[in-house]
């Protein structure tokens, strides 16, 4: 067994996220504050729950493909949108680091378990919400 | 003017989430236990936006501390992801459940859900089901099959243990359950998984807790993403849950080791128990059900009976400690 050594790269990736993600989300929330909100919404909208509420300023309203976009035009929301999936990632990269580590041992029983894992957590990412919207 | 209340509503978010980080790490019931009961009856917060926020904070606490256990290599990764097959399913199966009532405007029963859960899983916590070390059983069949076998140095008894896990069908279906309450409730619901190891695997209580603990992340991060998608997460919230509850996690973990009077615990319980009550209350305040009082009413209600209840069970502990105590010097 080597997974000893897969524990201390686990820790640092989740170690790794967590800072990424802290990053973003500062930034973002300092960017947000700066430029009286941002994707459309202004801050007094977006932080009144009520209207909020009322009018679905979430994350539905969000596209994960305006990111890049988003980020290159230092859109406060899209930085925290990046920072809470990396975030949704962080885990997930443990799963994956273990799916890897089973394949190197040959166990086959637990690679298998972990690739039914990774099919619930994308199973629940991409295929779900085209059902539910 | 408005951006500075903005601003401190910001930072009052943060502040309530420190708080709900801090018991929740110090209690082992992790951020979102509190910090859902705290956003809506203390902000006025929608619940499903509560639940968005605490969800995705839960991941944060969760790779935060877990970062620091898998190092020592007390968490055990392959009977963690092994499990995961159940906690995911059931995060799955719990987020659409939320979805569903949601939709039809029952939200009110996931009030009432919230507060018993609270409650029941503090009987566990208080109690502090099994000891350090399990029993010793005989591996059963699941044990070979699943390779539910491990060791830890243990730093307090100076010592590396072996242990072995048996019925792991039996915590699979513990495991959903977890998974069910987590997506639901938009919590990590920690006291649950820690049951499926505990009394269903019979493994020893800081591989239990450790392992736990990783795999919440990623039964938090399944609900999340059908929580993003269906629009749960407001932003604003969840930017300040997230850095809020790492801050106070981070700081409940350093006193956590420094805690030695068990008795700071108590007043803990007693708060937790009064969020419990509260909640349950609000739910039927929103159904229109027999109880109606104000929120006021039930804000005191809730205080009285959280109170009467720990001062009790309280006693009733001590009492027991005592008893022993005497027992041993006979």
């Amino acid at each position: 067994m080597k997974n000893h050594d897969d524990e201390v790269v686990i820790s640092y990736f989740l170690k790794a996220g967590v800072f990424i993600s802290l990053a973003f989300l500062v930034a973002g929330v300092i960017i947000m504050f700066a430029k009286n909100g941002g994707n459309g919404v202004t801050l007094s909208q977006i932080s009144s729950y009520r209207y909020a509420y009322n009018h679905h300023i979430d994350s539905a309203r969000i596209s994960l493909s305006n990111i890049p976009y988003g980020l290159t035009t230092f859109d406060g929301l899209y930085f925290i949108t990046v920072g809470l999936w990396v975030l949704i990632f962080t885990p997930i990269t443990v799963v994956f680091i273990g799916w890897l580590s089973f394949l190197e041992d040959k166990n086959y029983l637990y690679v298998g378990m972990a690739s039914i894992v990774l099919f619930n957590l994308f199973f629940a990412m991409l295929v779900i919400p085209r059902f539910i919207t | 003017m408005t951006i500075i209340i903005i601003i401190l509503k910001f930072l009052s978010i943060v502040f309530g989430s420190i708080i709900a980080g801090f018991i929740g790490s110090l209690t082992g019931l992790g951020g979102g236990t509190v910090l859902v009961p705290v956003l809506t009856l203390f902000y006025g917060i929608p619940f499903i936006f509560a639940a968005g926020a605490s969800l995705i904070s839960t991941i944060a606490t969760s790779a935060g501390s877990a970062s620091a256990y898998t190092k020592k290599k007390i968490a055990n990764i392959r009977i963690g992801i092994g499990l995961e097959i159940a906690t995911t399913t059931g995060a799955i199966v719990g987020s659409l459940t939320l979805v569903t009532i949601d939709r039809v405007h029952l939200i009110f029963i996931v009030y009432i859900l919230f507060g018993l859960v609270l409650l029941f899983s503090l009987i566990p916590t208080i109690k502090k089901i099994g000891a350090e070390i399990p029993p010793e059983t005989k591996p059963d069949w699941t044990t070979k099959l699943f390779q539910l076998t491990g060791s830890y140095y243990d730093e307090r008894l100076r010592q590396t243990i072996k242990y072995h896990g048996i019925r792991w069908w039996l915590g699979e279906i513990v495991m959903f359950f977890a998974g069910f309450v987590s997506g639901l409730l938009g919590i990590g619901s920690g006291a649950l998984k820690v049951l499926g190891m505990d009394w269903a695997m019979n493994l020893p209580m800081k591989v239990t807790t450790t392992s736990s603990n990783f795999m919440i992340g990623i039964t938090a991060a399944t609900g999340s993403s059908i929580y993003w998608y269906e629009g749960y997460i407001n932003l604003f919230i969840a930017a300040a849950t997230a850095i809020g509850v790492l801050i106070g996690a981070y700081f409940g973990a350093k006193v956590l080791v420094r805690i030695s009077n068990e008795n700071i615990r108590w007043v803990f319980f007693a708060i937790l128990s009064f969020l419990g009550f509260d909640m349950v209350f609000k739910g039927l305040h929103l159904a229109n059900f027999i109880i109606t009082f104000s929120l006021m009413i039930q804000f005191f209600i809730s205080i009285a009976i959280s109170i009467t209840m720990i001062t009790l069970l309280y006693i009733h502990t001590k009492r027991k400690e005592y008893k022993n105590k005497n027992g041993d010097k006979k």
